[in-house]
C-alpha cells in the first residue's frame, strides 16, 4: 500500500506539465545564480 | 506478491530511463546551435578579411537553417527524436528567464496595449478562419482546430483544443502541420517585410508577437529582427499564450451545447488547467528583478541563460520541420491556413501600424 502510494508520488511528480517544469527548470537556475554558484554565464 | 516485487523495481526506473532517452536529441540541439553560434561569429570575419561582402547573418538563423537542412537532407534519426522535442521545454525556460531583463512597469504598459491588440486580433481571426472554413467546406471542428491554432498560439492550442472539443486526429494532424509549414515560411517572410517597411523594433516585435501563431516561431521570427524587436515579440506572444484557457473553453462550451462535445463542469479549474504557467513564471521573474531580488550581473547572466535555452529552441524549430512530410497532410486545410495567414499578417499590421501612429512609436 506504501508502496503504491509512494509510486503514485512518483508518477505524479513526473506527470507534471512541461510547462511547470520549464518553470521549475528556470527557476532552480534563478536560485543558483542568485546564490552565486553560477557567477557568471558567458554568451 | 509479485505486485509488490514488480512496484519498488519498475517504476523508480522508468523516469531514469525517460531522462537517458532525451540525451541524444539534447545533445543534437546543442551541437547544432553552437554550430550556428560559431558561424555567426566566423562566418562574417572571415568574409570581411577576404574583403567579400557578406550579409551579417545571425545565429537565430543559421541554427534554424542547419536544423532545416539536416532534417529534410538525411533526417533526424529516431534516437534523437525524443531530446529534439524538447525544444518547447527550453522555449518555456528560456521565456521565463527573460522576464528579468523585463520591469513589471514595462510589462504592464506594453502588456496593457498589447492586451487590446491581441483581444482585436484572435476576435478578427477566429471570424475569418471561421468564414474561410465555411467557404472551403472544410469539416466544422477542423475549421475550429485551425481558427484556433491562428488565433491563439499554434500547436498547443490545437492540441488543447482537440481535447476540449473531442476532434479527430486526423484533423488535428492537418491542423498542425498547416500551422507548422506556416510558421516556417513566417519565420523567413516576416523580417523581409519588416526590413522592407522600415518597421522600428517595436512595431516589428509587436507584429511579430500578433501575426506568427507557434510560439517558437514568433520568438525566433523576432530574434531574426534584433534583440529588443525579439523581447517585445516574446511579450505579446505570451499575451496571446495567456488568453488560450478562455478560447478553448468558449469552443468546449460551444460543441458541448451541440451535443459533440463533453460538457466542462468546473470552468474555473479548466481554465487553470489550459493556462501557461510559464507566462506565471516570467511575471514572477520580472516582479523579483523590479524589486532588486538579481543584482546587475546576476540579471545579465539570466538574460544569458535564456539565449542558450532560445539558442535550443531555434535549433529544434529547423530540426523538427520537414517539409516532405508537411507535403503529405493534404491542400485544403494548407490553403485555408496560408490564405488565412496572409490575410491575419496583413489585418495584425495595420493593427500595429494604426497602433504605433496613435502611441507614436
Amino acid at each position: 500500500m506504501s508502496e503504491e502510494a509512494v509510486g503514485a508520488g512518483t508518477g505524479s511528480l513526473w506527470k507534471l506539465s512541461l510547462d511547470t517544469w520549464a518553470v521549475l527548470v528556470a527557476f532552480l537556475l534563478a536560485l543558483l545564480v542568485r546564490t552565486g554558484v553560477f557567477k557568471h554565464v558567458p554568451w | 506478491m509479485a505486485d509488490v516485487l514488480t512496484v519498488p523495481q519498475v517504476r523508480p526506473v522508468q523516469p531514469a530511463l525517460r531522462f537517458l532517452r532525451v540525451i541524444p536529441g539534447v545533445l543534437l540541439l546543442v551541437v547544432v546551435g553552437y554550430a550556428g553560434k560559431l558561424l555567426e561569429q566566423n562566418v562574417g570575419a572571415y568574409a570581411k578579411a577576404h574583403h567579400w561582402t557578406f550579409p551579417n547573418i545571425e545565429y537565430v538563423l543559421w541554427a534554424i537553417v542547419l536544423g532545416l537542412v539536416i532534417s529534410n537532407t538525411v533526417g533526424v534519426p529516431e534516437i534523437f527524436r525524443t531530446g529534439v522535442a524538447t525544444y518547447e521545454f527550453w522555449l518555456k525556460a528560456g521565456i521565463v528567464l527573460l522576464g528579468a531583463r523585463f520591469l513589471l512597469g514595462d510589462i504592464l504598459k506594453l502588456g496593457g496595449v498589447s492586451l487590446v491588440l491581441v483581444a482585436i486580433e484572435i476576435a478578427g481571426s477566429l471570424a475569418f478562419m471561421t468564414f474561410l472554413g465555411r467557404l472551403f467546406k472544410l469539416k466544422p471542428k477542423l475549421t475550429t482546430l485551425l481558427a484556433v491554432g491562428s488565433a491563439v498560439c499554434g500547436v498547443s492550442a490545437i492540441i488543447a483544443t482537440k481535447g476540449a472539443i473531442e476532434a479527430d486526429d486526423e484533423d488535428s494532424s492537418f491542423s498542425i502541420a498547416a500551422i507548422l509549414a506556416l510558421g516556417a515560411l513566417a519565420l523567413f517572410t516576416f523580417p523581409l517585410i519588416g526590413h522592407a517597411l522600415h518597421l522600428s523594433d517595436h512595431a516589428y516585435g509587436l507584429w511579430a508577437g500578433l501575426g506568427v501563431d507557434n510560439t517558437a516561431e514568433a520568438t525566433a521570427a523576432g530574434a531574426l529582427y534584433s534583440d529588443a524587436a525579439g523581447k517585445l515579440a516574446v511579450l505579446v506572444k505570451s499575451t496571446r499564450n495567456a488568453m488560450i484557457g478562455f478560447v478553448v473553453l468558449a469552443y468546449a462550451i460551444y460543441w458541448a451545447s451541440k451535443g459533440q462535445a463533453q460538457a466542462v463542469g468546473n470552468k474555473a479549474a479548466f481554465l487553470w488547467q489550459k493556462f501557461p504557467k510559464f507566462v506565471l513564471g516570467f511575471l514572477l521573474i520580472s516582479v523579483l528583478a523590479t524589486y532588486h531580488f538579481f543584482n546587475k550581473d546576476q540579471i545579465g547572466a539570466l538574460a544569458n541563460l535564456s539565449r542558450w535555452a532560445f539558442l535550443l529552441t531555434f535549433a529544434g524549430v529547423g530540426l523538427r520541420t520537414n517539409f516532405g512530410e508537411l507535403r503529405k497532410q493534404g491542400l485544403r486545410p494548407f490553403a485555408v491556413g496560408a490564405i488565412g495567414e496572409v490575410v491575419i499578417a496583413g489585418f495584425t499590421l495595420a493593427l500595429v501600424y494604426g497602433a504605433s501612429k496613435i502611441f507614436g512609436w
